[in-house]
């Protein structure tokens, strides 16, 4: 199971929100490769349906994955999806998450977004490092949850 | 994996719908998808053919507030069904917390719910998930139809681990609540383990 503590959320998000800002990106997202988002920059003008966009992302990687093995190759390591106006460039990290930066292409361009990540990559694989084994080491998370007055029926109309 | 974020105090769990082609997969969680709140639910994403056959898979986030904690998002996956995308199914298992295994009751389709189970559990044993760990429920869909085995055979060479099981009509609605609320009744009692 994955978890982050508040401090964590806030080291993540800060690092994806300088990568963001350096690399000229419109939003920067920390996914993991079942789909969930993680984390995100902080960019209040993105609009778009953030948690779908983490689905669909993973879905896309995976796919991709599956597709270069079948063609003999053992790892993706990253991919470029480009629209009219925006790119899109997702890169695995350590095997288990995928960074996503998009960008709008007139602001900003592939090479620049590369280099930005490069500059980050070892820092953010660090901190993921560092909360997989504090989660590691800890026992049980139960006690701190929550969950059991949920009432389903009030989903519903 | 759930993902649980202390900080925005959220969980999240992945939840598949697993079965056939044509079982009514997809039915399922469009039905629920229309009669949930819009504050509660975010945009379904259908990856289908024209002929409105899941392709790689369909997608729904459902979100339940809870006043004393956490927000618990569900998000809710479908396979596509067809013995041809095998690789896609397996892809979308990645980091499941509960499966929905829908059966077509037609006579004529238990095979292919019984072909489509071992292609499951065939996928979760390469990603190491222990079935018996494994939050699952089991539907009966399309009890309406005339050609239909009856529950205790569909119950004895399907659900062969004694989960819950539901009967449903899911063009209808039928049964689709029910088994929606008792897999993730599951999933949350396992994240309290």
């Amino acid at each position: 199971m994955l978890t982050l503590r508040p401090e964590e959320d806030e080291k993540l998000r800060k690092l994806l929100t300088e990568l963001n800002r350096e690399s000229k990106s419109k939003i920067v997202l920390l996914i993991d490769k079942s789909g969930q988002l993680i984390s995100r920059s902080e960019s209040p003008a993105f609009s778009s349906d953030d948690i779908t966009f983490a689905s669909l992302t993973a879905g896309n990687v995976a796919a991709s994955e599956a597709l270069s093995k079948l063609l003999g190759d053992k790892n993706l390591n990253h991919m470029f999806t480009e629209t009219e106006e925006e790119g899109i460039y997702m890169i695995l990290i350590d095997g288990k998450y995928i960074l996503v930066s998009i960008f709008n292409k007139s602001v900003s361009n592939l090479g620049i977004v590369r280099v930005k990540i490069k500059k980050y990559y070892k820092k953010l694989v660090d901190l993921l490092r560092q909360i997989e084994s504090r989660i590691e080491e800890e026992s049980s998370i139960a006690e701190q949850l929550n969950v059991e007055d949920i009432d389903l029926d009030t989903l519903f109309e | 994996m759930p993902f649980i974020n202390f900080a925005t105090k959220e969980i999240n769990c992945k939840i598949v719908y697993y079965g056939p082609g044509l079982s009514g997969k997809t039915t399922n969680i469009k039905w629920i998808y229309d009669h949930i709140k819009p504050e509660n639910k975010g945009e379904m994403i259908t990856l289908a053919t024209e002929t409105e056959r899941t392709l790689f898979f369909d997608f729904v986030p459902i979100e339940v507030s809870n006043v004393k904690g956490f927000k618990v998002r569900f998000h809710l996956y479908t396979t596509p069904g067809q013995i041809i995308y095998q690789a896609s199914r397996k892809l979308i298992l990645k980091g499941v917390d509960g499966v929905v295994f829908v059966a077509d009751s037609q006579e004529e389709r238990h095979d292919a719910n019984l072909d489509t189970l071992d292609d499951m559990l065939d996928n979760l044993k390469e990603y190491d998930i222990d079935i018996n760990e494994l939050p699952l429920v089991f539907q009966y869909n399309k009890r309406d139809l005339p050609n239909i085995l009856p529950v205790e055979v569909l119950r004895r060479d399907l659900n062969r681990w004694n989960r819950p099981d539901f009967e449903a009509v899911a063009t209808k609605g039928i049964g689709v609540l029910e088994t929606f609320k008792e897999i993730t009744r599951q999933v949350l009692k396992k994240l309290k383990k």
